[in-house]
């Protein structure tokens, strides 16, 4: 390579390198907590607010409103198939029960088991895959293995064997969709935790001393939580869809009112009377639908880097 | 090709966990496990029951009856129905090929219509399609299956009759040839667009991120400074790398899709597995509903070694790794 | 041969569209470059450099335009031009090759197709004399056992492999301009050199004009006949490569030829201990006063530099230009 000719003005430089401020910066804004950033982030996005207010309105309608419009679904309101609008506000299903009834009382049965059945599928899925990504080894490899067992088996068919062996009731149900869907967030959670065990932060922890169940749950949890709530938005739309499912093929428990056990039970009717499963339909939709833009938004609010534009 | 074989052994290791598996629900189901093997159907008589006892070992050691079972099932003897009155296995394979054709017609067209909206997603990131595609993606995975297959099912009997919406050929006038298979094709419309739905959502919404990841890429803008043309580069270039990631998904689903298509098949009385899921739950026929389970882990196993196979094809670096030279 | 240059940029500036209206990214760029010649673009990161490479082969991202001036290949205005056009020419009359070979060839196909490709789209070759002429230039490149490379995937070869890869995908239609935007940056230094060897001796056999973009001034001495130095988008000195190293009359140029290490302690050890910088920053983009860029670092700055705009480039010398007020003396030769 050639010799860069000799300079011929050194003193360009100035006096040999004096320190330098930089110069005033624009002072920073002083930064909130992070929780806090993520959730006006959330609430600023269209579909974020969306979701929140969806399922808030859900949430009420569960909790309230047979309170606001009691009278037990199970009971005869008027004569059966009468169109919406014209007894009652959402008519009446084949057997003349009370369509608005129904849903309301299916929405507390409904959102119910999605939520403790994601809590589930957390639990477990976040404890396999945390064992798993942090020890790595023999323990890694066979959780892993029980991991693919579990994904072999199609969730439904698994859910149906599990409900019509051991009982139709709320519990079994629950904990039936629970079980059977949590490797997806056990593969995710031991990504998170192969990848955020080799930084630096954990490396110089455990020099410190920190022991593995520290380590775990105070220093890689937290960082890793941000997919896992994602995916936990997620689990709780599956969840409903679940058992919609179920409760649409029979499985459900027949003494609780569900939105799914009112599409399955009026479906030899549905071209007669299309509001008796067009409604509850488009209440699980709009439940999914609610948390799903709200799992979106989270996932845009944790990741702005996302959001190039040029 | 070690590593398909090692995929082979592993498959066949967890079709064994399955058979496992069963054994287990039968046993720890509440009661008597020689009823739940007969099915509650039918109240099994005495003999039937001493029957099933003498057959499965019911009353050896937990051990023995393992061995016995899984020596059954390696044998094909997958249990009795007691309701269809036919071997298990037999009722299984007449009904699986209805169901193949309405996962595979559903997935092959969602891949297809969904790749190639996310295509076109892609080379226009913010335009209307995108926005469309968006919404129609998270609308497309929120709507329960049975659900939308129900509303077509109204749409296409009472409002616009131009497709049968049951069953899945005229058995009022049976045809054969050329005229069964678009018999059969015209019933397959609605059940396959219906579960298609739910995947061409997710679909395109997997090709546009990966798309426009690649287009990204720095190969991509060698292609383009070679001055190739640009559907060439988008075409050739871009979309075998991009599809890589869909291919694994779409592999990793075929449980889901299963799931998906026993409900699909509910709505519209297609014969397949799912019909037969349905019937044997109302009857509480456990040996068939534990066949169907092994039989889709089954289908779920071969899916996956074919996504494996699939992949080896388009990637060249799995293909060939550990072969590189400097 | 003709002695007309094969390019000429002539008050080229290139736009960036953002929310609060266009910024100037690079501007009033003129330059030429002869047949078989090589011109060096050197500048610190963000001057400017690889938009103007961009530019040239109609390759700018979304969101930056030719705002003004023209780009004259053989005479003809690419600005001008539709883009079919210039995507006949790319690849093919010009080429260019980029910074990362680890990543810049598909992973999904062999190395011989993807050169094999460019000789198809061009020269209108058939299958096999494409993969003929693929074979001759991985050769020409000198990766050793050809024929069994051709069919090698990118994967399966070194960074320094990938890289004269991309040479020989970039010379295989023999384009009368190649632009190579930092191509040894991600290289070994042992690399390096093979790699700006065989850019030169292809060059002589070819007769390509080469536009060089670097911040290596080892390199620029090396290869390059001639040197356009930018800063924040404006090109500052210009000129010959040996007179503008030797002498730069420009403040910033001076004072980026300090700023090389030198290796030989006993020579410098006397007077700088340290590594040298320029103080200050490059103003960022949309914050280029209209005033001389450099003058809020300029050692010799006057009156005049903060109250009129920056001056353009004027010859002070036979082989050398400067965009200065105040430009540093060349010490007249005995």
């Amino acid at each position: 390579m050639t010799m860069i000719p000799m300079p011929a003005h050194p003193e360009m430089l100035g006096p040999a390198n004096p320190p330098h401020a930089p110069g005033p910066s624009p002072p920073l804004p002083s930064p909130a907590s992070p929780a806090a950033e993520i959730a006006t982030r959330l609430l600023r996005r269209p579909t974020g607010l969306a979701g929140v207010l969806i399922i808030t309105g859900f949430l009420l309608a569960a909790f309230a409103g047979p309170h606001l419009y009691p009278g037990d679904p199970f009971d005869v309101a008027g004569l059966p198939f009468s169109p919406p609008g014209e007894d009652l506000v959402l008519g009446t299903d084949y057997l003349g029960r009370d369509i608005l009834a129904g849903l309301l009382h299916g929405a507390r049965a409904t959102l119910t088991v999605g939520a403790i059945a994601a809590l589930i599928t957390l639990v477990i899925g976040v404890a396999i895959g945390a064992l798993a990504g942090y020890f790595g080894g023999a323990l890694g490899t066979a959780l892993m293995k029980i991991t693919e067992f579990f994904q072999v088996l199609p969730t439904l068919l698994f859910a149906m064997v599990l409900v019509s062996l051991f009982g139709q009731t709320l519990t079994v149900v629950t904990l039936s969709i629970g079980i059977v869907s949590w490797p997806p967030v056990a593969r995710l959670t031991r990504a998170e935790f192969l990848r955020i065990r080799g930084l630096d932060f954990v490396k110089a922890a455990r020099a410190a001393g920190a022991g593995a169940p520290y380590l775990i749950l105070r220093v890689i949890l937290p960082n890793a939580a941000p997919p896992i709530i994602v995916a936990a938005t997620l689990a709780v739309g599956t969840a409903i869809l679940f058992e919609g499912g179920l409760s649409f093929l029979g499985l459900g428990d027949p003494n609780v009112m569900s939105w799914g056990l009112m599409i399955g039970q009026n479906r030899a009717y549905a071209l007669d009377a299309w509001w008796t499963v067009a409604l509850p339909g488009a209440a699980i939709f709009i439940a999914v639908l609610g948390v799903s833009l709200l799992g979106d938004a989270f996932n845009d609010a944790i990741n702005p880097r996302l959001r190039r534009r040029t | 090709m070690l590593g398909f074989v090692r995929r082979l052994v592993n498959a066949v290791a967890l079709l064994l966990a399955v058979v496992v598996l069963n054994f287990t629900l039968i046993q720890a189901a509440p009661g008597d496990p020689a009823m739940v093997i007969a099915g509650e159907m039918g109240g099994a008589s005495q003999e039937v029951l001493a029957d099933i006892r003498a057959r499965y070992g019911l009353d050896r050691s937990k051990g023995e009856q393992l061995v016995t079972y899984v020596t059954k099932v390696a044998h094909g003897d997958f249990g009795y129905s007691f309701y269809f009155n036919r071997p298990v296995a037999a009722l299984i394979l007449q009904r699986l090929p209805a169901t193949l054709l309405l996962v595979l017609t559903s997935l092959f067209a969602a891949v297809l219509v969904g790749a190639w909206l996310g295509i076109l997603c892609a080379r226009n990131p913010d335009g209307a399609l995108s926005q469309i595609v968006s919404v129609f993606a998270i609308a497309g995975y929120a709507a329960p299956v049975f659900w939308t297959g129900l509303m077509l099912l109204v749409l296409f009997a009472s409002v616009w009759p131009v497709l049968p919406v049951g069953g899945m050929s005229d058995l009022a006038s049976p045809k054969s040839g050329l005229a069964l298979v678009t018999d059969i094709a015209r019933h397959l419309v609605l059940p396959a667009a219906t579960l298609a739905i739910v995947y061409v959502a997710q679909y395109s919404r997997l090709t546009r991120t990966s798309m426009i990841e690649v287009l990204g890429a720095d190969y991509v803008r060698t292609a383009r400074a070679k001055g190739l043309p640009e559907l060439v580069v988008v075409y050739k270039h871009a979309l075998r790398n991009a599809l890589i990631p869909l291919v694994t998904v779409v592999g990793l689903q075929f449980g889901q899709v299963l799931a998906g298509a026993v409900l699909v098949e509910t709505v519209f009385a297609w014969p397949g597995l799912g019909r037969l899921v349905f019937d044997s739950i109302l009857r509480r026929d456990y040996p068939t509903l534990l066949g169907v389970l092994f039989f889709s882990a089954l289908v779920v196993l071969a899916a996956n070694l074919v996504t494996d196979l699939v992949y080896r094809l388009i990637d060249p670096r799995i293909r060939t790794a550990g072969s590189g030279v400097s | 041969m003709s002695s007309d240059p094969v390019l000429v940029l002539d008050d080229l500036s290139i736009a960036l569209a953002t929310i609060s209206g266009e910024v100037p990214v690079v501007e009033h760029l003129s330059f030429s470059v002869a047949q078989g010649s090589t011109i060096a673009l050197v500048g610190e990161s963000g001057c400017g450099k690889s938009m103007t490479a961009l530019a040239i082969m109609n390759l700018l991202p979304q969101g930056f335009r030719c705002s003004g001036g023209r780009i004259l290949f053989e005479g003809e205005d690419l600005v001008a031009a539709t883009p079919s056009r210039r995507r006949a020419l790319r690849g093919n009359r010009m080429s260019m090759i980029f910074q990362e070979p680890m990543t810049a060839l598909n992973p999904v196909f062999t190395v011989g197709e993807q050169i094999a490709e460019a000789l198809r789209a061009h020269q209108n070759l058939g299958r096999r004399a494409a993969a003929a002429r693929a074979l001759d230039m991985l050769r020409a490149v000198q990766i050793p056992a050809a024929e069994n490379r051709i069919k090698a995937y990118p994967h399966q070869l070194s960074g320094g492999m990938r890289q004269r890869v991309m040479i020989a995908i970039a010379l295989a239609c023999r384009p009368k301009l190649l632009i190579a935007d930092e191509p040894t940056t991600a290289l070994d230094v042992t690399v390096q050199a093979q790699v700006f060897d065989l850019l030169a001796r292809l060059q002589e056999e070819m007769s390509t004009a080469i536009i060089l973009i670097t911040h290596d001034l080892g390199a620029v001495a090396d290869i390059a006949d001639d040197v356009a130095v930018l800063y924040a988008g404006r090109c500052i000195e210009q000129g010959a490569t040996r007179v503008v190293m030797e002498q730069p009359l420009h403040p910033y140029t001076a004072g980026l030829m300090v700023c090389v290490p030198h290796l030989q302690p006993g020579v410098m050890a006397a007077r700088h201990r340290l590594l040298a910088e320029i103080p200050g920053m490059v103003p960022p983009l949309g914050q280029r006063p209209t005033i001389c860029a450099f003058s809020d670092r300029c050692t010799r700055v006057g009156n005049d530099c903060l109250s009129e705009p920056q001056p353009p480039l004027f010859t002070l010398a036979p082989t050398q230009a400067v965009a200065c007020l105040h430009p540093l003396q060349r010490e007249t030769t005995a």
